[in-house]
């Protein structure tokens, strides 16, 4: 709609998000197209203008244009040309600062000066726990002792279901695949020692461990890290009461007594599922396998795994802890606080397997 | 809101049909019936308890009432099927209590998302109009900031920004001055203000906070939790001085119960 001199640009109806990319755009074309005219921007028409509106009339009112070609609005409401006189172009024309781009060398350094605060973090909580657990041993009616229990129910009775499954296909898996070198050498009857020093010394509490750092681990530091959040542990605090004490101190009791218990469940069906298939499949009957598991395994290899089996519960349930303490703000922490105890457990238990073997050995 | 007599209202916004709420067989409203025009700011108000925040949840249809109907420009919310029910939510701004800003994003993201999702802007449009919304609720140059990194106050003003990011003429904020010092508090009552004079936004506000509700508010709805009834819907100022009803007497000024108050002193 052009007049001799100025152009005019009526908008109709209603512009809103849904509906003004096209006005929008047609609009800066309309302007590109004659840069040398005057246009006018009429508003007489115009039924309803959203946030989104008002964003096209400023973009549309800010554009840089010869003297005597500018844009003009025309019949706009008081209240919309207030407004829209309220924004200042030069204000926009900045760019958006950009957050900070971090490098990978900076990357490198920043996560591994975070572990080593980690590591120095666990240590110091550590020394807390274990200074609690002495005073348990000393003062043993300081204790709630049915905290203790209510954990060692979740911990370890409702663990049993899964810990006997593991246990037992791990049994299988060894008689399985070491039968089947061992046959062709003869050797048969010594799968039964591989099985019994495996599951014994090794497997037993190691599955045991690593059922726990999933179940229980993970579960203490998501219980913890949320009653963080929720500032359970400053009202616990400020009741002056310890949270380690409180809080971390029944659940390392519970896992202490526990896992070595599931450890030795963990054997039982582990050696049986060993002997089912000596017996099913390579043709050692079960009081050989048991005669011979009696030459090849000593108490000393038992008491080995039911010692690693309590230190494994300890670190699981002191890394569970410690991440739900050390946890951040918001709900996406209490995930992370999870699944780093998980982590963290299983290498830690793993690496403390490492040096029980130098040990013994 | 004043209406010359003898005019037809204008067509509701917000309508509230014999609106039963609660949780199972808790009820917590019983028939409660209201309508919310263009351009009012009118605010639902309560003690602890009463059920503010239920109603607001089913005025934004997260929480189906238990019978009775809310209808969006006369649109049934409640009997809409999942997609005509997405496009009426999408005509409502909410602001939640804790501002339910994404956490992964920056500012200037959380008041992009809703264009992102539903508009064919261009990418520099929707910034411009994002940050023209940051401008108006008096935010600027915190674009790049991270939610985590803002003060309880400029948190709920983003909400209210990335609420208002579509274009949603009604908006509903729950609590907005719950937690903020006078100040702040105040300086948002004249952002919500500014906003309805500027953009002819109408609002629901659900809030507790007497000073804010005489600034603020067209009209209040008081509700009470032992009778699950509405027990006022007028101008504050009127029911704070002339209402009849002892609790909303109370609740408009401030008086603890007499008993207990007898027996502190």
């Amino acid at each position: 709609m052009a007049s001799s001199e100025n152009l005019t640009l009526r908008l109709e109806g209603r512009i809103t998000a849904h509906t003004a990319t096209s006005i929008w755009g047609s609009a800066l074309d309309t302007l590109a197209s004659y840069p040398d005219r005057a246009i006018v921007i009429d508003a007489s028409r115009l039924e309803y203008i959203d946030t989104v509106g008002v964003a096209m009339l400023f973009d549309l009112g800010r554009q840089r244009r010869p003297a005597g070609a500018s844009v003009v609005f025309q019949a706009l409401p008081p209240n919309l040309a207030s407004l829209l006189h309220r924004y200042d172009p030069a204000e926009f024309a900045i760019p958006i600062p950009a957050r900070r781009h971090v490098g990978v060398f900076e990357h490198v350094g920043r996560s591994a000066v975070a572990q080593l605060r980690l590591i120095r973090e666990l240590l110091g909580f550590l020394s807390l726990c274990g200074r609690a657990l002495m005073r348990a041993v000393t003062h043993p009616a300081t204790v709630a002792w049915t905290d203790v229990l209510d954990v060692a129910t979740e911990v370890g009775a409702h663990a049993v279901p899964v810990v006997l499954l593991m246990g037992f296909l791990m049994g299988v898996i060894i008689a399985f695949e070491v039968g089947l070198v061992a046959r062709q050498f003869g050797a048969i009857i010594f799968v039964v020692d591989g099985v019994g020093k495996a599951m014994l010394r090794e497997l037993g509490a190691l599955m045991t461990a690593i059922v726990l750092a999933g179940r229980t681990g993970a579960a203490f530091a998501a219980q913890i890290a949320t009653q963080r959040v929720n500032e359970e542990l400053n009202a616990i605090s400020t009741f002056g009461l310890d949270p380690i004490e409180f809080l971390v101190l029944p659940r390392l009791l519970a896992a202490i007594f526990v896992v070595p218990l599931l450890a030795v469940l963990a054997d039982v069906v582990g050696l049986f599922g060993g002997a089912l298939v000596m017996a099913s499949t390579f043709n050692v009957g079960y009081l050989q396998f048991y005669s011979q598991l009696l030459k090849a395994v000593t108490a000393q290899d038992f008491v080995l795994g039911i010692v690693k089996a309590a230190v494994f519960g300890l670190t699981v349930a002191a890394i569970g802890c410690h991440r739900g303490f050390r946890t951040g703000a918001g709900p996406a922490s209490v995930g992370l606080s999870a699944t780093g105890a998980v982590v963290a457990s299983i290498v830690m238990v793993v690496v403390i397997d490492g040096f029980f073997a130098v040990i013994t050995s | 809101m004043d209406r010359p007599p003898n005019t037809r209202p204008p067509q509701a916004v917000v309508s509230v049909r014999n609106l039963r709420m609660g949780y199972g067989t808790r009820v917590l409203l019983e028939d409660a019936s209201f309508d919310v025009y263009p351009g009012e700011i009118v605010v639902i108000l309560g003690g602890s308890g009463s059920g503010k925040s239920s109603l607001m949840k089913n005025l934004i249809g997260l929480h189906p009432p238990l019978a009775g109907d809310v209808l969006i420009r006369g649109v049934s919310l409640v009997r809409a099927r999942a997609e005509e029910k997405a496009a009426l939510q999408r005509q409502l701004g909410v602001m939640y209590q804790s501002g339910a800003l994404f956490g992964s994003l920056t500012v200037l993201e959380n008041i992009r998302f809703p264009l992102d999702r539903f508009t064919d802007l261009s990418r520099e449009q929707k910034n411009l109009a994002a940050r023209m919304l940051l401008q108006t609720l008096e935010m600027k140059q915190t674009e790049s900031l991270m939610p985590g990194e803002l003060s309880g106050g400029m948190l709920k003003r983003v909400a209210i920004a990335r609420a208002m990011a579509l274009g949603c003429d009604i908006l509903l904020l729950d609590e907005p001055s719950a937690g903020l010092d006078p100040v702040t508090a105040a300086n948002l009552d004249l952002t919500l203000l500014s906003l309805r004079k500027n953009l002819a936004v109408t609002l629901i506000v659900v809030t507790h906070e007497l000073e804010s509700i005489f600034a603020i508010a067209d009209r209040a709805i008081m509700l009470d939790p032992i009778s699950r009834a509405i027990i006022a819907d007028d101008k504050p100022t009127t029911l704070r001085d002339r209402s009849t009803d002892a609790r909303v007497h109370q609740f408009f000024n401030r008086q603890p119960d007499e008993q207990r108050a007898t027996e502190v002193r």
